[in-house]
């Protein structure tokens, strides 16, 4: 089944960026690497319909991989001859298969999201280089035109090489601060695909699962750091709910979502994940992760544990400050201690300067009126949203609550 | 490899060499210098950009003006060079900076590098700027006559040159900030100037005439400016 082009496909997505981390770390250089993984594969296709695939389609094309990129350095004289000799001398050409190494897939992740790079070539480059995505497929994702896709991932390469980015996993004393980016990239990945509502649906859909993949393989490489397994319980508490959030083109807020089909699997998967978590510390994403499992376990939205939710939202702004998580801590105090209680806490970060000009803040401010109904008030707050929120699904979804409180 | 490593701030605080406020600044500096050991390889602190000179094209002329550029709320303070071996080393370096905490560095990797003595009081620096989208990429043809154009200047002004170096594209570069002890890196040259860094120089020159001639035989792209600034004399 693995010689065909499908089949290749197959072993391309899995073992695209163990190969291209492996042989990066052999010879030092990305953009090398990355493209003699690609000959190897181009090599695959037109050997293995004939003579079969190898036993293990990894090392195979690792060892391909190593051999183009051996060849590549032999014949560019140019290149410094530090570089031939670190390669060449350290080992010869002709020992057996070379596999894949985890610790050179992590040492990828933390170069393709160095903070001196921005964070979409962060994205674009970990989607490339460890997920294997083409340039093609992110650009879909993304909805970005292919070009600029691509000139942004050369970009990245040619400052990881001329700017001197080291391609290895940050010491120690660095990882406190380095940590928290590889997992902002991945739930970056895992947020344009689950919170991004317009386009191919289909596409959007990949990068979750993408996304998702990454986080299992982040805690695989990391297990010592419970923040890792946190964001996957997140993801996965998350995305137990994609498949209800939409209905055509339209957003289907949790509280009117259809419970039982919410997958349960998913659920399970994340509830056990962020147990594992909270018994190892303490972190944003762990704070995260308790509200999405408050929702994901509550019978119905009315019999949601607020008072966990609040306690969260709590332990979230002592990592973060942003106002939009007070803005949703209000949304949660509305329905523990009541609606009142939830316009006094949304007043108190309702002059935050970072909200001014977005529609959050009087769309809360209408939903809680209209929950306590206050109709009139809540009617003029839906107006003053709607002439804010630039958003069409947002402003549809804005349009409709307004009718409600009119009528 | 070596990175320069440019300071950019505001120049309203009032420490203005001569001034007691100045001596401690440059104190903190040392204290850098001291524990950043070897792997400081040049750098100059620089005058208030009140007496600055700029050099650039007008109607086919060289054309030389005094002054401070424009209404930058910030300017260039001073530099260094670092020899590091990687980006991680350069960044750990330039976050020890005292202008980290109330300025911007940027740091960028250098192609070429020419070391120096320890500035004296007859020093001056050359900031070559340039248009970003004008900016040549090393490699290309039109760097090597660039290149060529450069080192003609510098046979012809060898006397004067005091050290000099070339950078790599302003893609490559990294802006750094310290705000309440948290590094803060982005992507890219300094936000706050339109035009980039695109070279330097340092030259020996008695007399501001003589600077201004010197600067103004220093190549200069089509869209680019020289900006001309005297060097704090720091030896003992």
């Amino acid at each position: 089944m693995t010689t065909g082009p499908a089949g290749i496909d197959a072993v391309y997505r899995a073992e695209f960026g163990r190969a291209v981390a492996t042989v990066a770390g052999m010879v030092g250089d990305i953009a090398l690497a990355e493209d003699a993984v690609q000959e190897a594969f181009a090599d695959a296709l037109r050997t293995w319909p004939e003579r079969g695939a190898p036993a293990n389609p990894g090392a195979w094309i690792t060892t391909a991989a190593r051999h183009r990129a051996l060849d590549r350095l032999r014949r560019e004289s140019a290149r410094a001859v530090k570089e031939y000799d670190a390669v060449v001398a350290r080992a010869p050409i002709e020992e057996a298969e070379v596999s894949p190494v985890a610790d050179d897939q992590l040492r990828m992740i933390f170069t393709c999201c160095h903070p001196a790079l921005s964070p979409p070539s962060q994205v674009a480059l970990t989607l490339r280089l460890v997920c294997g995505m083409r340039t093609a497929e992110i650009a879909r994702a993304f909805l970005q035109p292919e070009h600029t896709v691509a000139q942004r991932l050369s970009r990245a390469k040619a400052k990881i090489r001329q700017a001197g980015i080291p391609l290895r996993v940050p010491p120690a004393h660095l990882l406190p601060e380095r940590l928290p980016v590889v997992l902002a990239c991945v739930y970056l990945v895992f947020t344009e695909g689950y919170f991004a509502t317009s386009g191919p649906s289909a596409v959007r859909d990949e990068l979750c699962d993408e996304a998702i993949r990454l986080g299992r393989l982040l805690c695989g490489l990391l297990p010592g750091e419970p923040e890792a397994r946190a964001l996957l319980a997140l993801m996965l508490l998350q995305d137990s709910r994609r498949g209800q959030r939409r209905a055509e083109d339209d957003l289907i807020p949790l509280e009117e979502q259809d419970r039982p089909a919410w997958n349960h699997a998913a659920i399970r998967a994340g509830l056990a994940c962020l147990e594992s978590a909270a018994a190892d510390g303490a972190g944003p994403y762990l704070a995260q992760a308790r509200i999405a499992a408050a929702h994901a376990t509550a019978p119905s939205w009315a019999e949601t544990d607020w008072h966990a939710i609040v306690a969260s939202y709590d332990q979230l702004l002592r990592y973060s400050a942003s106002p939009a998580v007070r803005v949703n801590r209000a949304v949660a105090v509305g329905f523990s201690r009541g609606f009142g209680a939830g316009l006094a806490a949304l007043d108190e970060v309702a002059d935050d300067p970072r909200l001014a000009g977005t529609h959050l803040v009087p769309a809360t401010r209408a939903d809680l009126l209209r929950r306590a109904g206050r109709r009139r008030e809540a009617a003029e707050s839906y107006r003053a949203a709607l002439d804010l929120a630039a958003n069409e699904q947002v402003r549809r979804f804005l349009a409709r609550r307004l009718a409600e409180v009119e009528e | 490899m070596h990175y320069l490593a440019t300071l950019a701030g505001r120049e309203d605080t009032g420490v203005d060499p001569g001034t007691p406020e100045f001596d401690a600044e440059v104190a903190k500096y040392a204290a850098f210098e001291e524990r950043a050991a070897d792997a400081v390889a040049g750098g100059a602190a620089l005058f208030p950009s009140a007496d600055a000179m700029h050099v650039r094209r007008a109607g086919g002329r060289t054309l030389v003006t005094d002054g401070p550029f424009a209404e930058q709320a910030e300017v260039v303070g001073g530099f260094y060079v670092f020899d590091a071996p990687d980006l991680d080393a350069a960044i750990e370096l330039a976050r020890r900076l005292p202008a980290a905490e109330d300025g911007t560095i940027e740091l960028r990797p250098m192609v070429m590098w020419s070391p120096h003595e320890t500035p004296r009081g007859d020093w001056w620096l050359a900031l070559l700027w340039e248009a970003p989208d004008a900016v040549i990429a090393p490699g290309t043809p039109e760097w090597d006559a660039a290149v060529a154009e450069h080192e003609r200047f510098g046979a012809k002004y060898a006397a004067a040159v005091r050290g000099g170096g070339a950078l790599q594209p302003p893609s490559s570069a990294t802006t750094l900030r310290v705000r309440d002890g948290e590094l803060l890196l982005t992507d890219g040259p300094f936000p706050e100037f339109a035009e980039v860094v695109d070279g330097l120089y340092l030259f020996a020159a008695a007399s501001r005439a003589e600077a201004a001639e010197i600067a103004a035989a220093i190549p200069l792209g089509e869209h680019g400016r020289t900006e001309v600034r005297r060097v704090v004399d720091l030896g003992d």
